[in-house]
């Protein structure tokens, strides 16, 4: 099933890494920060704010200021479906919107855990507790087929989305 | 910003076929739709059960819309969004203005909506004072170029690369090239400043669920994602039929909505709404309104044009018309277009504006078969001819009269063998207009079949 959701998010052209340890992940993500890197609190990794030497928190008091700056945005899945391949973000108080929107780049970190069969599934899920606000399902790179209807990739939301597996222990 | 329509002043559907025709840059633009087509119906084939579980889900829906509507207005209410009901376009536009003005809002951005197309709500706000800025980025171009877009997916589907190049150039006042990631480059700065100091979100709605109060919205480019979640208010626009009994039904629809319109799997984006931001988060509007539009819907239900309320706008029946691929959308002169255009346009005006429309049609029934919640557009085309008769009075002249002659084994006898002796028959008739010039009668066998029986049976 893991294999399906890579090849999927693939073809949406996503790059994925892993599944990987989370200690690895740590220090894959460390290695791939550049920038001022924006981080929700959703990301399953405990620490990882002080690992990174340029981190915006989203309780920063300008952080509406500053996330427009930002190199990368990280954060976590609540779900994800293989068919069709797709991620979903929770909205929380920690866990903004805006970060896997307004920066270039958006890592998104998936426990192999959360990944369900299809979007059914997903909703049944998620509907069995209170939704949240906003979730937002990511398929890939933002894109368009606006000009001749051919697909050109980051209009307005990240140009770059990296997936990083999460193995379970 | 937002643009009038050029149109031929008293020219009908036929005319403005006629001359959409006849534009080579047109022409070569409408090419790229045959890639989409192919790639949309491959994805399209792919479920085949889903359209009947899809057209069932909306038919619950419709046979107790008002239910719904009331089941969703709680749920909505109950997590804190302002429910506003719209009778007619200005009533809706009247709410918005209304929010607008309260908040003191300056720069209002825009994510594709053909509701808020339908209602006028651009040219209503930038009447207002405020600058109302399209953020799709098709709809930005044909905003920019003063036009109406020409397909509800792909809005600037009628423009070229070069011409589409020409548009930006000119707002950007700097030479572009033509190359589509410079375009898209330039247009991502420039609608990034729009949306960090815009106050006002205006969306429409693609499934709105009565069990959770859940707005769903979908998008390829995240500019819907932009307007809900940096200004302060957002506003959602949803006609009426727009409601679904269970956020669950979407498992369905959103697949069978994306494949349908782009070929995709699934959009890009699907944003999932409940409620405006809650204590404690960062970003999310602190208002969300949700405004319901009737707009002559309510009064379709129980008619024989109820079902045209479960059209999803996947934009499916434009995509395989064989009229809509050689002329697009603007031949139309309406906010819809193509096959669901010839039916909603006359319905959602009283018959006042496109009464010509279901006329131009092969009545081939592409739209119906490609309809993935299983609309039977050719049948209401077809239907909505009866509604209003077109006149002709030479051409009724003409029918009474070939009806009163074959009437009669004589008159029959007669009128074919003057057509085999003069020639007259595989031309046109003369004076009847348009409806011969473009059909010509029959050439007549040199020997009628009565008089071949007649021959050989001796």
């Amino acid at each position: 099933m893991i294999g399906a959701f890579v090849e999927g998010l693939r073809a949406n052209d996503c790059e994925v890494t892993g599944p990987v340890a989370v200690e690895d992940a740590r220090r894959l993500l460390v290695r791939y920060a550049r920038g001022t890197v924006a981080l929700n609190a959703d990301v399953p990794i405990a620490g990882l704010a002080d690992d990174l030497d340029d981190v915006l928190l989203p309780d920063a008091p300008d952080w509406r200021a500053r996330l427009p700056d930002a190199a990368i945005g990280i954060t976590g899945a609540r779900i994800a479906v293989v068919d069709p391949p797709t991620i979903a973000l929770a909205a929380a108080p920690g866990s903004p919107r805006a970060t896997s929107l307004i920066p270039p780049v958006h890592v998104c970190v998936v426990p192999v855990g959360d990944v369900v069969p299809t979007l059914g599934d997903a909703l049944a899920r998620l509907t069995a507790e209170e939704l949240p606000s906003a979730l937002t399902w990511i398929g890939g790179p933002s894109r368009t087929g606006d000009l001749e209807m051919i697909l050109t990739l980051g209009v307005h939301g990240p140009r770059r989305v990296e997936v990083v597996l999460i193995a379970p222990d | 910003m937002s643009g009038t329509h050029v149109t031929t002043p008293g020219a009908d559907f036929r005319e403005r076929s006629a001359s959409a025709v006849g534009d080579p840059q047109l022409q070569r633009a409408l090419h790229n739709m045959d890639r989409r087509l192919r790639t949309a119906a491959q994805a399209a084939a792919a479920h085949p059960d889903w359209k009947a579980r899809a057209a069932a889900v909306r038919r619950e829906t419709l046979r107790d819309l008002d239910g719904w509507l009331d089941k969703l207005e709680a749920a909505l209410v109950a997590r804190g969004v302002v429910v506003h009901r719209a009778e007619d376009p200005a009533a809706a536009r009247a709410v918005v203005l209304g929010i607008a003005r309260r908040i003191d809002a300056r720069t209002v951005v825009k994510s594709k909506s053909m509701a808020t197309e339908e209602i006028e709500l651009g040219a209503a706000l930038e009447a207002a004072g405020m600058r109302s800025v399209e953020t799709d980025l098709g709809e930005y171009i044909v905003q920019l170029a003063g036009e109406r877009p020409s397909h509800m997916i792909t809005p600037a589907i009628h423009k070229t690369l070069p011409q589409i190049r020409d548009v930006l150039a000119r707002e950007a006042g700097t030479e572009l090239p033509v190359d589509r990631e410079a375009l898209t480059e330039w247009a991502r700065e420039r609608l990034r400043t729009e949306f960090l100091r815009a106050d006002l979100g205006i969306t429409g709605v693609n499934f709105a669920a009565a069990d959770t109060g859940t707005i769903v919205l979908v998008t390829n480019e995240g500019n819907g994602r932009y307007c809900t979640t940096w200004p302060r208010v957002h506003i959602a626009m949803m006609p009426i039929e727009k409601v679904i009994p269970r956020l669950a039904d979407v498992a369905t629809l959103l697949p069978l909505l994306t494949s349908h319109a782009t070929g995709q799997a699934l959009s890009n984006y699907v944003t999932m709404l409940t409620g405006p931001r809650r204590e404690g988060e960062f970003d999310g509007p602190d208002e969300l309104h949700v405004v319901f539009l009737d707009h002559r819907r309510r009064a379709l239900l129980g008619t024989r044009y109820e079902e045209m309320l479960a059209c999803i706008r996947c934009g499916a029946c434009l995509n395989v018309c064989p009229v809509y691929r050689n002329v697009s959308g603007h031949a139309y002169d309406a906010v819809y277009s193509g096959p669901m255009g010839k039916v909603l346009t006359p319905l959602l005006s009283g018959h006042a504006q496109g009464a010509d429309l279901p006329y131009g049609s092969t009545l081939c029934h592409a739209c119906s078969d490609a309809c993935p919640v299983q609309i039977p557009l050719a049948d209401m085309i077809l239907d909505l001819r009866t509604e209003v008769p077109e006149r002709h009075e030479t051409r009724t002249a003409l029918w009474d009269a070939w009806a009163r002659v074959w009437s009669s084994p004589r008159g029959y006898r007669l009128t074919t063998a003057l057509a085999r002796m003069t020639g007259l028959a595989g031309g046109h008739v003369p004076g009847a207009g348009r409806w011969t010039r473009t059909r010509a009668l029959p050439v007549p066998a040199r020997e009628s079949f009565r008089a071949r029986w007649g021959k050989e049976h001796r």
